[in-house]
């Protein structure tokens, strides 16, 4: 049987054209989607049981005792961390917000590690955007700076820009003009029409050059800014005022090199400036598929995108302070419960490590680098693959993932509520 | 079946023509009945201020350029922030409140129902999620078509059925309540960064003019039997000398419906400017509201300004830019492929502008100059006038000229010789401000079929007990106790279930969504239309299967079905 | 060989990075892209092993010769093994320095850890089923 209009829970992209052909619990071939899409829907090798590590070494155990035992050891904890949320339905996510108020924990979801950086210039100068099909439809300048979609979002370019035909830009790449702005001469500068390669750590300075020159005082700059010719700048300048509609798109070159979130809030003032002369947007590439879902819904519920702290009954943020990678660098929490992320690969080791000391509850299908690190792990469904739910793309349009096979494994938003409801029970008694 | 009796309730039912009478409501299941057992439990009114529950007919609450909003904004977070208690989730949010800090606020001043300002259908899936989050109010989402590209294609070829199959698809799918339009054709230049200065200006690439999109719609509404009327953010919102356009908009407009207005203008005060420039700009309420005097087929509200800051969002993207390019604020911007735009920027309305003082006065100036109440209604357009918890406030400046004069004489000492307000002496009774803050509402949205915005038996048990015994205060002089009683009830009940007793929350909530369901003859549908089903191919970038809002994001979903009479 | 550690997303990393049990997550993110210059420097072929010790460690990594990385730079995927030498510092703002971590590259002839044998360096308790 093929499934079609499948919404891939891979990458921000959330690319909803698949066609996905399956045979009641498997998966056996997808069409359309790129290879990130191939190798998450087609995989295999889930942890079959929930597992427990004792002092004897790892056992199997049983849901009903997993869930007791993750909602005992969240009951006791002075101050535990709920982690990662990025790769689950928003449904889930919402009850991870409610668990960690009812124990007064600490809440942070990736963009912690990603995005973060991005969220907090947006917070400073706010976030002048639009929907992916604003973009396909009307932008003849696509600029990537310090990311690399070709790798990351490989399908971006081929749905939403470059290769995309819009109703106003039906000769697609020969209508756009696509510069890139990197360290490296990555696969997307490969075939990008401008390229720009900046010296490590210089992207705030021309991205500072730029606004200089899109505000007439080019004069003050010298002949060289970060590597990058002051006729280069001059020129891409002036790609950018006459477009007609200009997009930015931009990833962890920004975020995660020295400036971080200056650099971020360069580009979005860039953007400002630039629709004084013409149309332009600025758009953050976002990693996980529903990591935007995260930032969405931790928002109308507590009021802040990531990081947020219950332990004082109101909700309170202060990333460097209620982030994860600070919490468990200082060792800040006793207990943890980690979903639907894998910090154990991608968080510094110095941090993680402390997972391995206290006891940390982990909600994953597959065994990954923070199984080693956890007591408990207890396997779910796969949002988009056995479980349906609601998805953030990139740009906030939401989606439903589709189910596409029957598993035995329980929703993950069904484990967590059980978990919740015990909470709530023992509180009340 | 559960039974509530409430005594000595002091009741003003505009719509049923009850105004001050001492009475008995009894309540079974939720509605309103004739009487009910010896076992009702019972609450005592004591003789005190009983309306039918609050509505707001024009806010932004919930979807995304409202959690934009928020997340861009912790400073407001942190201002509005309230700790978890007994029933109560945590709140966030002065201006710009969480979904639950919306919804208890709400509550705690008597509302019932919302109408959420502005969905953008491709991403109605995100306000559905939120309305979901705003337990203790019903919830009707005003649907964008400003920008609608299939919209505006039919406008052009002068299809108004066609116009009317496209807006039936669409609420269906996206489970929307009335056709809400923003600065029509305006959001669509902005597309390109530029915007319409007249209702007779060329849409850029589309061949229509916003006057034709308005009057294209209303016949379309009226085509599809809506319950509610066009919804209109009339074009060159916040520009000097704008009445002119808001008049012309309204000279459009035909008396389409027996029931109701056939154009809902909203948010009027910040399109009633005269003069040309920021620096010569004056009311024009009278002209506005002598307009809408003569003529029944208009409803406004009064979109009022209070003094403070709080933020502004609407899908007027252009006027949020000029606001940004004025005040250099953080500003944000969200346009919705083929369909509409936003955008989000922090304000200061401040006394010591002669600008403010004058959008002050206005607001109160078109409601003490529409001779009917049921044709002002009392909203803010929050948060963009002020935040709805200001709502007990304006009440007390509509009911007191002594009120109004205090606050005059604060102002900017230029705004008497721009505005009327320190001559009017109108002062609003109970009975009008209980017509534009619910009975009005009601009317203006269709929704007292569904037993909303009155008492009588049948209705739905929503009621607002307020700890005013009106006997007893002159709102004349003693509008203090006016604004305090209004800020919080002594009982929300909604659908017969005590929600709010003395401002705090005292149970989980159940909302229901209300949305429509037009049917139009299958042979003008586009489900199949090969021009309609185009945009999904080949425009949008999301699949026309994914694109509807399944059911699932409404657990108690109403759905109010209607017929096309072509 | 003093540089700095930049890290990111790679293809090989992506397709495999839910299924990181398998070989091939293993081989994407255990390599060090170098320029060959560099490589050069240090007396070593593409393929041979280095350790990377920063003020947060130290680990044993392949290497790959690439053009584009630029010199004085190294390039690793993210996942276990650069996370291994990532500094937890993150200056108040949440996020770590993931893109310029400074490195001193030695080569070596320890062996390439696998992903369990990492985990278990910090603490961890391997899995086997």
């Amino acid at each position: 049987m093929i499934i079609k209009d499948v919404v891939c829970p891979f990458c921000g992209c959330l690319c909803d054209d698949l066609d996905v052909e399956v045979d009641g619990q498997k998966i056996l071939k997808v069409q359309n989607g790129c290879a990130l899409a191939d190798a998450t829907l087609t995989g295999s090798n889930r942890l079959p049981a929930p597992i427990r590590r004792t002092d004897a070494g790892w056992e199997e155990t049983s849901y009903d005792d997993a869930i007791r035992d993750a909602a005992d050891i969240l009951l006791s904890a002075d101050r535990p961390l709920l982690y990662g949320w990025s790769s689950t339905h928003g449904e889930a996510q919402s009850i991870g917000v409610h668990i960690a108020e009812l124990i007064g924990g600490v809440i942070d979801n990736t963009s912690t590690v990603c995005h973060g950086p991005s969220i907090l210039a947006i917070q400073e100068v706010g976030h002048p955007g639009c929907t992916l099909g604003q973009v396909k439809n009307r932008a003849d300048v696509v600029v990537y700076w310090g990311c690399n979609p070709m790798v990351a979002h490989p399908r971006h370019m081929s749905r939403y820009t470059t290769f995309a035909t819009g109703f106003f830009v039906p000769e697609a790449q020969r209508g756009r003009e696509v510069i890139v702005v990197d360290t490296r001469r990555t696969e997307s500068a490969e075939i990008a029409d401008e390229f720009i390669r900046i010296e490590r750590g210089g992207d705030y300075e021309v991205l500072s050059a730029l606004r200089a020159i899109v505000q007439g005082k080019t004069s003050v700059l010298p002949r060289e800014i970060a590597g990058v010719s002051r006729e280069q700048l001059i020129r891409v300048a002036e790609i950018c005022k006459k477009a007609k509609f200009g997009a930015i798109f931009f990833g962890l070159g920004l975020t995660m090199s020295p400036g971080k979130s200056k650099n971020v809030r360069n580009a979005i003032e860039l953007t400002d400036e630039l629709n004084r002369h013409t149309k332009f947007i600025i758009s953050p590439l976002r990693g996980h598929s529903n990591v935007y879902g995260s930032n969405e819904v931790f928002t109308w519920i507590s009021g802040y995108p990531y990081a947020v702290d219950f332990s004082r009954g109101i909700a309170f943020y202060n990333p460097g302070e209620t982030t994860a990678v600070d919490i468990l660098r200082r060792g800040e929490c006793d207990a943890a419960l980690i979903v639907a992320s894998d910090p154990g690969a991608h968080l510094p080791h110095s941090a993680a490590a402390h997972l391995a000391k206290i006891p940390t509850i982990l909600i994953d299908p597959h065994q990954t680098a923070t199984t080693p690190l956890c007591r408990i792990q207890i396997p779910c469904t796969i949002a988009g693959i056995d479980a349906e739910g609601t998805a953030y793309r990139m740009d906030g349009v939401p989606l439903r993932y589709k189910k596409l096979i029957e598993s035995s494994y329980p929703d993950d938003a069904d484990l967590l509520r059980r978990i919740h409801d015990r909470i709530r029970e023992v509180q009340g008694a | 079946m559960t039974e509530l009796m409430v005594k000595n309730a002091c009741v003003i039912d505009p719509l049923n023509r009850i105004n001050t009478e001492m009475m008995d409501i009894a309540i079974r299941d939720g509605r309103i009945v004739e009487s009910v057992s010896g076992n009702a439990d019972v609450i005592d009114a004591k003789g005190c201020l009983t309306l039918p529950g609050g509505i707001d007919s024009h806010t932004h609450v919930c979807g995304t350029k409202v959690n934009f909003g928020r997340y861009m904004s912790p400073e407001d977070m942190r201002a509005g922030r309230t700790a978890r208690s007994g029933k109560m989730h945590v709140t966030s949010g002065y201006y710009v409140p969480t979904t639950y800090g919306n919804s208890y606020r709400y509550s705690r001043m008597g509302y019932t129902t919302l109408l959420e300002g502005a969905m953008a259908p491709l991403e109605a899936r995100h306000t559905h999620e939120e309305f979901t989050a705003t337990p203790h109010q019903d919830m009707l989402a005003n649907t964008l078509f400003d920008g609608n590209w299939s919209v505006m294609e039919a406008v052009q070829k002068g299809d108004v059925r066609r116009v009317a199959a496209i807006v039936a698809w669409t609420l269906t799918a996206v489970k929307g309540y009335s056709i809400k339009l923003t600065n029509p054709g305006g959001t669509e230049a902005w597309g390109w960064g530029e915007d319409v200065t007249s209702i007779h200006e060329q849409v850029p690439n589309f061949n229509v003019t916003p006057a034709e999109i308005i009057t294209a719609m209303i016949a379309a509404n009226e085509m599809l039997r809506l319950p509610h009327s066009v919804h209109l953010h009339c074009n060159n919102l916040g520009k000097p000398g704008n009445y002119r356009t808001t008049l012309e908009t309204f000279d459009l407009v035909p008396d389409r419906n027996k029931e109701r207005q056939s154009l809902y203008a909203t948010h009027v005060q910040f399109h009633a400017y005269g003069g040309t420039t920021w620096r010569n700009i004056n009311s024009k309420a009278e002209e506005i509201a002598r307009s809408v005097n003569a003529k029944p087929q208009i409803v406004m509200d009064m979109g009022q300004i209070m003094f403070g800051r709080t933020m502004t969002m609407t899908a007027d993207g252009p006027m949020e830019f000029k606001l940004y390019c004025l005040h250099h604020n953080k500003w944000s911007n969200h346009d919705v492929e083929l369909e509409t735009g936003s955008g989000i920027i922090p304000v200061l309305y401040s006394k010591k502008s002669l600008v403010n003082c004058v959008m002050w006065a206005i607001g109160l100036e078109l409601a003490l100059l529409t001779k009917n109440p049921y044709q002002c209604l009392l909203a803010t357009d929050n948060p963009n006038g002020a935040p709805f918890v200001k709502y007990p406030e304006i009440i007390g400046l509509l009911m007191s000229k002594r009120y109004r004069d205090e606050e005059f004489a604060t102002l900017h000492d230029g705004t008497g010789q721009r505005t009327a307000i320190s001559s009017i002496d109108r002062e609003m009774d109970w009975n009008e401000i209980a017509i534009m803050t619910r009975a009005g509402q009601a009317k203006a949205l269709g929704i007292t079929t569904q037993g909303k915005g009155h008492l009588g038996v049948g209705a739905e048990a929503d009621v607002a007990i307020y700890p005013i015994r009106c006997r007893d205060v002159d709102p004349s002089t003693e509008y203090r106790k006016v604004v305090e009683g209004f800020q919080k009830t002594m009982y929300t009940i909604k659908r017969g279930r005590v929600i709010a007793r003395e401002g705090e929350i005292i149970v989980e909530g159940a909302n229901s969504t209300f949305w429509v369901n037009p049917s139009v003859p299958e042979e003008i549908s586009v489900a199949s239309d090969p021009e309609f089903v185009k945009k999904f191919e080949e425009y949008y970038t999301v699949r026309m299967s994914n694109y509807p809002v399944q059911d699932v994001y409404l657990p108690r979903g109403k759905c109010i079905r209607t017929e096309a009479v072509l | 060989m003093k540089a700095i550690l930049n890290t990111g997303r790679t293809i090989p990393q992506g397709v495999a990075v839910e299924h990181k049990g398998s070989p091939g997550y293993r081989a994407a993110v255990s390599v060090c892209h170098m320029n060959p210059v560099d490589l050069m420097d240090l007396g070593i072929e593409e393929g041979a092993l280095v350790v990377l010790t920063s003020r947060a460690g130290s680990i044993v990594l392949s290497t790959s010769a690439s053009e584009e990385i630029n010199r004085g730079e190294v390039f690793v995927p993210l996942g276990p093994y650069a996370n291994h030498i990532i500094s937890a510092e993150t200056h108040a703002t949440g996020m770590p320095d993931f893109k310029s971590e400074p490195v001193d590259v030695v080569p070596t002839d320890k062996q390439v850890k696998d992903i369990d044998g990492v985990m278990e360096s910090i603490g961890g308790v391997r899995y086997d089923h």
